[in-house]
C-alpha cells in the first residue's frame, strides 16, 4: 500500500516552513518502506476554490487559509484541500484550527524542526510498524 | 484470546499518582497522554493545594511517539520546578512513553542537582494495576531518595498500610493505626495525609522497624528497605478491625518492639472494657437474628475482604459465605491469604475466590443460598445485585458512590464499632 506525505520545506533539506506561511508542499510517495519525491504542489492565495466555499460569509472573505477563518462545517482551507490525499503533513509549526481540519480528514500532522530526511525516516518507520501490526517497542 | 474485564475495581498503575497526591506537598509530573490523569482522578477528596487538574503533564501525542517525548518531558519537569512550589516531584510514566522507549531515567537525571528532589517511577498500565503502581512509588522513594541512616531513633516505627484513595478510609485508618501504636509507647511515622510529608519521608531511615498492615501490598517495599536501609519489618497481614483482631495486633506489635507484656495487657484491657461495654448495651439487637442476615459475602481488595471477614466471624459471630478478593492479588500471596481465611474462630473457614471479573462474582453470589437475604459488603457494583436479592448492602470498596468519607475509619477497636454502626444502620433502616 502506498501513501503520500506532504512536507513544508522551502529548500527540500530542512523542515523550515510553518503550515500557514508555506507556499508549497513537497509531496513524497511512500511504497514498500522507501520514499521518493513525487511532486511539488504550490498554493495560490485566494484560489477559486476558496472563494466559492466562503462566498456566503463575510468573515471568511479574507481567509488566508492558515486557520484564521472558515473553521465551520465544510469550510476547510484550500491549503488543507491541497494535501487532502496525503496521510500526513510535516511542518515547523501548525495552528490549532488547521489541526482540527486535518483531524477531520484523518490526516496526521507533525510539527517538528529537523531535516526532511530525519522526519521521513522516522514517520515511515512508524507507519510501517503500525501497518504491519508490529510493536512500537524499540 | 482477548478478554473483557467486567466491572473493574482498580485502575492502571498510573493511578498511583494518587499515592503521590496523598503525600502532602508532593506533586506528580505525568509523562503520559492528555486523557490519562483525567480518567484516573476520582473526585473523592482529591481537591486542594494540588489537584489532578493542575498536575503537570507532557500530554504526549502521535508526534512524540514518532519523534520521542524526552525533550517535552525535560521542559515539563523544568517548568514544573519553576512554577509549582512543592517539596517532592515524582515523574510517573504512562503506557505510551514506556512502549516507545523514552529514557525517563536519563531525563530525570538532568535534575539531580535541582533544589527540590525529582524522582521517577515507571507506572505503565500494562505493568499492573494501581496497587502495583503504589508499590512502585514507594520503591522510587527508597531507591532514589532515601539514604541509610546510622542513627536510629528509639521507638520510631514507620507504619505502612494500603493504597491511599483506592482505600476510601485510608486517612482515618492510618491515623487510627498511629494512635494504637502510640498507645504502646512507640513513636509512629507515616508519610501520607495532613501534616505529613517530606519531613516524615526523611525520618524513615531512622526508624527501628517498619510495620506493614496489609495482606500483600508493599511487602516488596519492606524487603527493599530491609536490604537498602537495614530496617527490619513486621508484616501483619490482617487489617485489625474490632476487639479480637486489634488485641492480637497489639500483642504482636508489642512483642516485636519489646514492649513490656503487662503494659500491653493493661492497654488492651482498657480498650476492650469500653468496646464490650458498647457491645453489651446493644446485645439484644445483635441477638435479634431477624434483623441481621444469616450469611455474608465481602467483595473487596484483599485487606478489606480479609479484615472484615475476620471481624464479622470472630467478633459478631456471623457465618461466612464465599468471599471475593478483587485486587488481582499476585499468585505468590494467594495461598497464604487463603490460609488466613481458613483460620477463623469457632473452627469456621471461609471460602475465598481471587476474581477480578465482576460478572463471574455476581453469578456466584446469585447462585449461592444465603438462607435468606444476604449481607453484602462490596463496591457500588454490588448495590443493584443486593437489591435484587433483597439483601443488606454496604459500600466499602472502590468504586464508592453512595458514601461520603472524610476521615472515618474501620481499623482498631473504634473502627470495629464504626463498622457495626454502619452495617446495623443498613439493617434497621429496612425494618423500620
Amino acid at each position: 500500500m502506498s501513501y503520500k506525505i506532504a512536507v513544508a520545506s522551502s529548500d527540500g533539506e530542512n523542515i523550515n516552513e510553518t503550515f500557514g506561511s508555506t507556499e508549497k508542499f513537497i509531496i513524497y510517495e511512500v511504497a514498500g518502506g522507501s520514499y521518493e519525491k513525487f511532486e511539488e504542489r504550490f498554493y495560490q492565495e485566494e484560489s477559486d476554490a476558496d472563494q466559492n466555499r466562503c462566498n456566503n460569509s463575510d468573515k471568511c472573505r479574507n481567509s488566508d487559509g492558515c486557520g484564521s477563518g472558515c473553521g465551520g462545517k465544510g469550510g476547510n482551507s484550500s491549503k488543507v484541500e491541497l494535501i487532502s490525499d496525503c496521510r500526513a503533513v510535516v511542518c515547523k509549526k501548525i495552528g490549532f484550527h488547521i489541526q482540527k481540519q486535518l483531524e477531520r480528514k484523518a490526516i496526521s500532522f507533525f510539527d517538528v524542526s529537523c531535516t526532511v530526511k530525519e522526519a521521513l525516516d522516522k514517520i515511515t518507520a512508524y507507519y510501517s510498524r503500525i501497518d504491519n501490526h508490529e510493536p512500537l517497542r524499540k | 484470546m482477548a478478554k473483557l474485564l467486567d466491572k473493574q475495581r482498580y485502575k492502571c498503575a498510573l493511578g498511583a499518582m494518587q499515592t503521590v497526591q496523598a503525600i502532602t506537598r508532593a506533586i506528580p509530573v505525568l509523562h503520559s497522554g492528555p486523557g490519562c490523569a483525567q480518567k484516573l482522578s476520582d473526585s473523592i477528596g482529591s481537591s486542594g493545594y494540588f489537584s489532578p487538574n493542575i498536575f503537570p503533564c507532557t500530554s504526549i501525542n502521535e508526534k512524540d511517539v514518532v519523534f520521542g517525548g524526552a525533550k517535552k518531558l525535560d521542559t515539563t519537569i523544568a517548568n514544573a520546578l519553576k512554577v509549582i512550589d512543592a517539596d517532592l516531584y515524582v515523574v510517573l510514566t504512562g503506557c505510551i512513553p514506556e512502549i516507545v522507549g523514552d529514557d525517563t531515567a536519563e531525563v530525570v537525571s538532568h535534575f539531580e542537582d535541582s533544589e527540590k528532589p525529582v524522582i521517577y517511577a515507571s507506572t505503565a498500565g500494562f505493568k499492573g494495576n494501581n496497587y502495583k503502581g503504589h508499590e512502585q512509588i514507594i520503591d522510587a522513594i527508597i531507591d532514589q531518595y532515601l539514604e541509610k541512616s546510622e542513627v536510629k531513633e528509639k521507638g520510631l516505627v514507620n507504619i505502612w498500610a494500603d493504597v491511599p484513595y483506592q482505600d476510601l478510609f485510608w486517612l482515618g485508618n492510618i491515623r487510627e493505626l498511629e494512635k494504637l501504636i502510640a498507645g504502646l509507647g512507640l513513636t509512629p511515622n507515616t508519610i501520607f495525609g495532613y501534616q505529613r510529608g517530606i519531613k516524615n519521608i526523611d525520618r524513615i531511615p531512622k526508624a527501628e522497624f517498619n510495620l506493614l498492615v496489609s495482606p500483600w501490598v508493599s511487602v516488596g517495599n519492606m524487603k527493599k528497605m530491609e536490604k537498602k536501609l537495614g530496617i527490619p519489618y513486621l508484616h501483619y497481614p490482617t487489617l485489625p478491625i474490632g476487639a479480637f483482631e486489634t488485641s492480637k495486633f497489639l500483642r504482636e506489635v508489642g512483642k516485636f518492639a519489646g514492649v513490656d507484656k503487662e503494659k500491653i495487657e493493661n492497654i488492651i484491657n482498657d480498650h476492650e472494657n469500653y468496646y464490650y461495654y458498647l457491645i453489651e448495651r446493644y446485645a439484644d439487637m445483635f441477638l435479634e437474628t431477624r434483623v441481621m442476615a444469616k450469611q455474608f459475602s465481602v467483595v473487596a481488595d484483599a485487606q478489606y475482604a480479609l479484615g472484615i471477614t475476620k471481624f464479622l466471624v470472630n467478633d459478631l459471630g456471623l457465618v461466612p459465605a464465599k468471599q471475593f478478593v478483587t485486587d488481582d492479588t499476585p499468585k505468590a500471596f494467594q495461598e497464604q491469604i487463603r490460609k488466613d481465611f481458613e483460620n477463623l474462630n469457632y473452627g469456621l473457614k471461609a471460602e475465598v475466590g481471587f476474581e477480578t471479573d465482576g460478572y463471574k462474582i455476581h453469578q456466584e453470589i446469585q447462585s449461592h443460598d444465603y438462607h435468606g437475604y444476604p449481607l453484602i459488603l462490596g463496591s457500588y457494583y454490588e448495590k443493584e445485585l443486593t437489591e435484587k436479592m433483597f439483601g443488606h448492602f454496604l459500600n466499602i470498596s472502590w468504586p464508592v458512590q453512595d458514601k461520603v468519607v472524610l476521615d472515618d475509619f474501620y481499623v482498631g477497636y473504634t473502627g470495629g464499632i464504626r463498622l457495626i454502626e454502619d452495617i446495623y444502620s443498613v439493617a434497621v433502616q429496612r425494618w423500620n
